[in-house]
């Protein structure tokens, strides 16, 4: 165990390093843009003196190198915009401040968090179920049916975009069908029948194009492992096919979906943005698609870099899982 | 042989079904084997002999048509319903593979494997089948066999892993071992260690060995009876006598004259067989050996026209040679 605690440890820091690159980068690019925050926030008419005003109260009239180490302190002490009456307090850990949503970021990012993770978590449990479990059957009844039906199916997943599926089904169940609300969303704390019932189209649109890579991710493994010499082995020992396919087949698959599951899933928390945008919920990609529409910099640097925190603390969870499900990664 | 065979295969043939036609792998292979005894089965690769052992245990795939009788203690195997099979598979047959390492699960213990198998057939709780499987790792002659079950196969050298797989062939006492090249992979010390373990086994418990090899050196040593396969036919059987000293069929000598030899004044060179298998099912008419044959011409035009059938030969007991030289060829 100590190794372990060593390794997440060392894959930490290295996880750090990699966000402080991110974050500087992306300030690099939006102070590239031609276009100037503090205009928006100067509003009409807007006098030379007051744009001076407002960039003097957003910081943006100090150099670019200044205004990312104000944003690296303000992470650890807080940050105050302004003197006096007018001041706007961030508190630390202060991820910037949204001018145009007069919000601290680190405040936005935990309250759009949920509504991104109940489409991401619900949709992602569909489509493993789906997605495996069609998989497993494709390969087991290759070149039948059920197989082409199942990669068949795949393919459409694969090749249908979310705005256009999701667009669909809001037409089909949300209004000829009448079936499900079209939009909208209801904390689960509230009703959970409701935010279940809220959220079943976004979950199966989205189950749809994941479940797909996992079909054909599920069927290649499958065939593959079940070729193998200890399957054979399995079958001479006089197990049953269900023992020989599951126990012995499905166990060496379990690797590379677990992978491609933590990592589809913590880059899907970091926020769906077109799912998000079709059915109207205001997750994560939606307060990142609204950021990026009004140049609200400090959003866009905080929802990048919890995106990106995300996916690394996925594929962190991914290689402590491989290890735990591998021993001769963990018997090494 | 005084015993009654316990394994008794007759007109044994084997038909692949492809999209290139049927594909004969076996034809008309006729074997059998007392409590006790060994059968070596020899052939170079391609030569059906693994393809019978499969077929003995009924885990050739669905695209394999097996007729002809498959034996064990009068008891009909071929034609079987899976599930009567399953029964017998591990229980009274058992298989020993090749490549210990990829007839091994990677992701179980050594132990739990050999659990399962008794498992199984057995009534048992996990606590007893491990019990069990400790008692045969140690048989076979594990080090430290209780410590050694709670470690995965990938943490044995090659010749422990062989002896791991033994185990696991031998936990539920069969009646009948098919080892299928078990020495092939293993270095030339531990080789002769598997083979003496095999051959106390035997003493012990009485069970009867199917020996596939293409190392006639194993075979001298081991076998009580041998079969020479070319092409999915017996090319020539006898006793282990009959094929080293009066071996009848040219295929024979060249296996004979391929190997290397102590007991004998070394000659400069190892004979060679000229040319290389046959397909299966390339050759219709005439000798399958016939190409290759160094004592064709001697012949003449019977070895292209004419099949030539197990005929008996000079030997200790059933002698025979399916060639057209009628006396034992000279001059090797």
């Amino acid at each position: 165990m100590p190794d372990l605690a060593w390794f997440v440890v060392r894959r930490l820091a290295a996880a750090l390093l990699v966000m402080l690159a991110l974050s500087f980068a992306v300030y690099l690019i939006f102070y590239a843009l031609p276009a100037d925050p503090a205009h928006l926030a100067c509003g009409k008419p807007c006098t030379p003196d007051r744009l001076e005003q407002a960039r003097h109260f957003m910081q943006l009239d100090q150099t670019t190198i200044q205004q990312y180490l104000n944003f690296l302190r303000g992470i650890f002490v807080g940050r105050t915009f302004g003197e006096g009456a007018a001041a706007v307090q961030c508190n630390a850990p202060c991820f910037g401040y949204s001018f145009p949503l007069a919000r601290p970021v680190t405040m936005l990012i935990l309250e759009r968090l949920p509504i991104t993770a109940s489409i991401a978590i619900g949709a992602a449990v569909i489509w493993l179920l789906v997605g495996v479990s069609l998989g497993v059957v494709a390969a087991l009844k290759r070149g039948k049916l059920l197989d082409r039906l199942a990669v068949g199916f795949a393919l459409i997943g694969v090749a249908s975009p979310s705005f256009l599926v999701g667009l669909l089904a809001i037409l089909v169940f949300g209004f000829w069908l009448n079936m499900v609300p079209v939009n909208g969303y209801v904390p689960l704390t509230e009703s959970p029948v409701d935010w279940a019932w809220h959220l079943i189209t976004p979950w199966l649109v989205l189950a749809l194009l994941y479940a797909a890579a996992y079909i054909r991710l599920t069927r290649a493994q499958m065939l593959e492992e079940l070729n193998l010499d200890h399957v054979t082995t399995a079958r001479s020992k006089g197990a049953g096919e269900a023992r020989v396919v599951l126990r012995h087949g499905f166990r060496g698959a379990l690797v590379p979906i677990v992978t491609l599951f933590g990592l589809d899933l913590g880059g899907l928390l970091g926020g769906a943005i077109l799912t998000e945008k079709v059915f109207s919920m205001q997750g994560l990609g939606e307060l990142l698609l609204s950021a990026v529409g009004q140049l609200d910099v400090a959003v866009v640097v905080g929802t990048t870099l919890f995106s990106a925190f995300l996916i690394i603390l996925a594929n962190l969870v991914v290689d402590i899982v491989h290890g735990m499900l591998d021993p001769r990664v963990s018997h090494g | 042989m005084a015993d009654r065979p316990v394994l008794e295969v007759h007109d044994l043939h084997v038909t692949f079904r492809t999209e290139n036609g049927l594909v004969p792998a076996v034809d008309d292979i006729d074997f059998a084997v007392a409590p006790g005894k060994t059968l070596a089965i020899v052939g170079e690769s391609g030569s059906g002999k693994s393809v019978s052992a499969a077929a003995v245990m009924g885990l050739l795939p669905s695209n394999a048509d097996v007729r002809g009788e498959v034996q064990l203690d009068g008891r009909e195997l071929v034609g079987l319903p899976n599930d009567e099979l399953r029964k017998i598979r591990g229980n009274d047959i058992a298989l020993v593979f090749q490549d210990a390492l990829s007839a091994l699960n990677p992701y179980y213990t050594v132990g739990w494997q050999v659990a399962e198998a008794y498992r199984l057939h057995h009534d048992a709780s996990k606590r007893e089948a491990h019990q069990r499987a400790v008692q045969l790792l140690d048989l076979v002659g594990i080090p430290a066999a209780a410590r050694r079950a709670n470690s995965y196969p990938h943490e044995f050298s090659g010749g422990m892993r062989q002896r791991v797989v033994i185990a696991m062939a031998l936990v539920n006492d069969p009646k009948v071992l098919i080892a299928d090249e078990p020495t092939t992979a293993l270095d030339v010390t531990v080789q002769a260690q598997i083979m003496r373990l095999l051959e106390d086994v035997q003493t012990e418990f009485g069970t009867a060995l199917v020996l596939i090899s293409h190392d006639l050196g194993v075979v001298a040593e081991a076998a009580d009876d041998v079969v020479v396969m070319y092409a999915g036919r017996a090319a020539e059987r006898g006793t282990v006598r009959d094929l080293f000293q009066r071996a009848a069929h040219p295929y024979s000598l060249g296996l004979l004259g391929a190997m290397p030899r102590v007991d004998v004044p070394p000659k400069p060179r190892l004979t060679t067989i000229p040319g290389s298998p046959p397909s299966p099912g390339s050759i219709t008419t005439g000798c399958p050996f016939q190409p290759r044959c160094a004592y064709a011409d001697r012949v003449g035009e019977r070895c292209i026209t004419e099949r030539p059938e197990l005929t008996p030969r000079p030997g200790e007991g059933d002698h025979e040679a399916a060639c057209h030289l009628g006396r034992r060829p000279s001059g090797v």
